[in-house]
């Protein structure tokens, strides 16, 4: 079963496809959850996705914007679209009948 | 201001490997980050490698075997080794006289005397460069870590303790120079025991293990020189570890233990280094044999 942040990292990396890099899956992922996200998390996490056969990771072209220096360019593999579907399709299943709205008010 | 964070950033992500550090980097500059905080997530990074490195069993048995006793062991003989030699080189430096030369006998004591050091400076280097080599070999991505706790226990394994050379009033002439008190002991450590272990860890780091036939000159060097060193390292453990508070050992057990079998056997712990450089070359020598054959 994948961890919160390896479910968002896969669906931000599936989202950017073949633009899927360091850099860009750290911005999109602070835009679509609000949360910052440092080098550290992303590339130990990148890192444990890659040992679980979940994602790729190849060195891609360098661009002057980056300094001349390289991508780290990352796809999602069956494996890991598979494993995401799963979690997605747990969440929702588990969440079904439940009104996130009506239960925070009651807990006050 | 900035300029410096800048500087250490590269700094620390030059501690990353090198495609990580040019997709890290590379991610910092794309996305603007500031110097503060870019120093902030390389620092965080190299914190998850090393702790994710440190999952493995290796860079602990280079910390438990290596680097806490045959550390201490290093730091507790050379200070002791500073020490004698110290009151030799007052004697024989400081307050020369041609009378040291003038009888055979006087010869005789100052060539045995410079032998001597020679031989400790020797099996010092020796020491140190197998135990920098084989703690590069074994934990050659936690070098950073395991070579600072060396350096560490190194320097600071004789802290808060004396020896009964420095204790003794006899040898207050000697001792009441800076030179010799404190300034020897750290030449000594420095040149002789850190400077061949940081060069013996580069090596290990590159290459791992030596060919047999250099294992094995080395093992029967260090296996020599051990047992010439052996009745110092046993007077360095006990004299040369004294308490600054009472008189007698830093640890009381020790004065029982000055003439047991363990402390014999001691010397046997410098020999360790060198024992796993013959066996990691040995294996790979019939690796090799049984592929070529």
């Amino acid at each position: 079963m994948l961890g919160e942040f390896e479910y968002l990292l896969l669906s931000v990396t599936a989202r950017l496809g073949d633009e899927a890099y360091g850099a860009a899956i750290r911005a999109a992922f602070e835009q679509a959850t609000g949360r910052r996200c440092s080098v550290g998390a992303l590339y130990t996490t990148l890192d444990r996705l890659e040992a679980k056969g979940l994602v790729q990771t190849w060195m891609g072209e360098a661009t002057p914007q980056r300094g001349g220096r390289a991508k780290r360019m990352v796809r999602v593999t069956a494996r890991g679209a598979r494993q995401a579907a799963q979690f997605y399709r747990t969440v929702v299943r588990a969440s079904r009948g439940v009104s996130w709205e009506t239960t925070r008010s009651l807990v006050r | 201001m900035t300029g410096v964070v800048w500087w250490l950033v590269e700094r620390a992500s030059a501690l990353l490997d090198a495609e990580e550090r040019d997709a890290v980097r590379g991610d910092l500059a794309e996305l603007n980050v500031a110097a503060g905080r870019a120093l902030r997530e390389v620092v965080g990074l190299l914190v998850r490698r090393q702790l994710r490195l440190w999952t493995d069993w290796r860079p602990w048995l280079a910390l438990a075997g290596l680097v806490i006793p045959l550390g201490m062991l290093l730091s507790l003989i050379s200070r002791q080794w500073a020490n004698t030699n110290s009151i030799y080189a007052w004697l024989y430096v400081d307050n020369w006289t041609w009378s040291y030369i003038e009888t055979a006998g006087a010869r005789h004591d100052l060539v045995q005397i410079c032998g001597t050091f020679l031989l400790e400076c020797v099996t010092l280097v020796c020491w140190a460069w197998t135990l920098g080599f084989t703690l590069g070999s074994l934990s050659r991505r936690t070098i950073w870590v395991t070579g600072t706790l060396f350096g560490a226990v190194l320097f600071g394994g004789t802290l808060g303790s004396s020896t009964a050379g420095l204790r003794n009033p006899g040898n207050a002439a000697v001792f009441s120079l800076i030179i010799y008190r404190d300034g020897f002991p750290t030449l000594v450590r420095t040149v002789l025991v850190l400077v061949p272990a940081v060069i013996g860890m580069r090596k290990g780091v590159r290459q791992a293990t030596l060919p047999l036939p250099w294992a094995l000159i080395s093992a029967v060097a260090v296996v020599t020189l051990t047992a010439l060193a052996a009745p110092s390292v046993k007077v360095s453990v006990t004299w040369g570890w004294w308490s600054t508070s009472g008189e007698g050992p830093a640890i009381r057990q020790l004065a029982q233990l000055r003439d047991s079998w363990q402390l014999r056997l001691l010397p046997m712990l410098m020999v360790w280094p060198v024992a796993y450089m013959v066996a990691s070359a040995t294996r790979r020598h019939w690796r090799r044999q049984s592929a070529t054959a």
